[in-house]
């Protein structure tokens, strides 16, 4: 790998110094490749770590147009971008935080044809769908690209986060196996997405740097009424219809 | 006559039939959600367990609605 250039030791400085990253990190930064599914409340906090941090290659998909009605929590669209295309709006942004990223931005809806390609050859898929339908198309790329997907959600003043890892740990599908039924606009205050999106881009940026303790089996459950942080624990589903790779077989 | 036995539910003390299924208690409680995360004395229960899961004397139950927003 080349080393790094003296702009990029200054610019990382911070993150270079801590003996888990160091130059040989900030290398597997640079080389890093992340899917972030959706940049709207989770994926513009996500997406901001991850460009921020020097990951080199960042693939976003959204299908939404920045509404007003977004900009409570969704902090990479401002106010003059309403009604633009929100990959636009989150690429303009990422560039000009830090203009080494190669972005890639796809204003398209995430459905099984394309979810693969979409995918691409991402070494992580960040979540930052709204919908647990989408989470179900993730989750399938995530099993079948054997890629570890990071799941957030959020609802009110409440979110979650764990981090699935095909062949070790549950999938989202284990968890959830029946079709959801999606609730229109949920309520939330922008601190939620916040926080939760941060312990997402932590959890990548460890999976990046091969550091342990992530959140595996482990659904994080944060709720900022009491502002109480508690485990909750997973695993891995003998029936599940898409991780169980015997009963897979039998599909 | 069906015995009645105390347990915890996220929180509460609740009076419930005794060897009632988690999908009892699911109905009962009318957590409506198809995807609902269910804790059982603290163990994960999957979905496809809620109606062979019984509950007896003293167990804690926690119903969570998962979160999917984003
Ligand atoms: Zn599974």
């Amino acid at each position: 790998m080349t080393n790094l250039s003296s702009e990029e030791y200054v610019r990382y400085n911070r993150q270079i110094i801590l003996p888990e990253v160091g130059e040989e990190g900030q290398k597997k930064i640079r080389n890093a490749r992340v899917f972030i599914a959706g940049v709207g409340g989770l994926g513009s906090v996500s997406a901001y770590y991850m460009a921020a941090a020097g990951v080199g290659y960042i693939s976003i998909a959204d299908r939404d147009r920045v509404n007003a009605d977004n900009l409570n929590r969704q902090i990479l669209h401002h106010s003059q971008d309403i009604g633009k295309p929100k990959t636009a709006s989150a690429l303009e942004k990422l560039r000009q935080l830090n203009p080494h990223c190669h972005i890639r931005a796809v204003q398209e809806d995430m459905r099984e044809e394309n979810i693969m390609e979409l995918v691409g050859d991402s070494q992580l898929i960040l979540d930052a769908t709204d919908n647990a339908e989408t989470r179900r198309l993730l989750n399938r790329a995530s099993v079948s690209k054997h890629i570890p997907f990071v799941y957030g959600g959020i609802n009110g003043l409440n979110g979650m986060v764990t981090t699935f890892i095909p062949g070790e740990t549950a999938c989202f599908e284990c968890l959830f196996p029946h079709k959801a039924v999606e609730k229109t606009s949920v309520a939330v205050l922008g601190p939620v997405a916040g926080l939760t999106a941060s312990v997402q881009s932590m959890e990548a940026l460890k999976l990046i740097l091969g550091m342990g303790g992530l959140l595996k089996n482990r659904l994080l459950y944060i709720q900022c009424s009491d502002m109480t942080f508690r485990e909750i624990n997973i695993r891995k589903n003998p029936d599940c219809n898409v991780c169980n790779t015997e009963r897979r077989g039998m599909i | 006559m069906s015995k009645y036995v105390d347990v915890i539910i996220n929180g509460f003390k609740e009076k419930v039939p005794e060897k009632a299924s988690i999908s009892f208690l699911i109905t009962h409680f009318k957590e409506g959600d198809t995807d609902l995360i269910v804790e059982h004395n603290g163990q994960f229960v999957y979905p496809q367990k809620y109606a062979g899961a019984a509950v007896s004397e003293g167990d804690r139950i926690e119903f969570i609605n998962p979160n999917f927003g984003g």
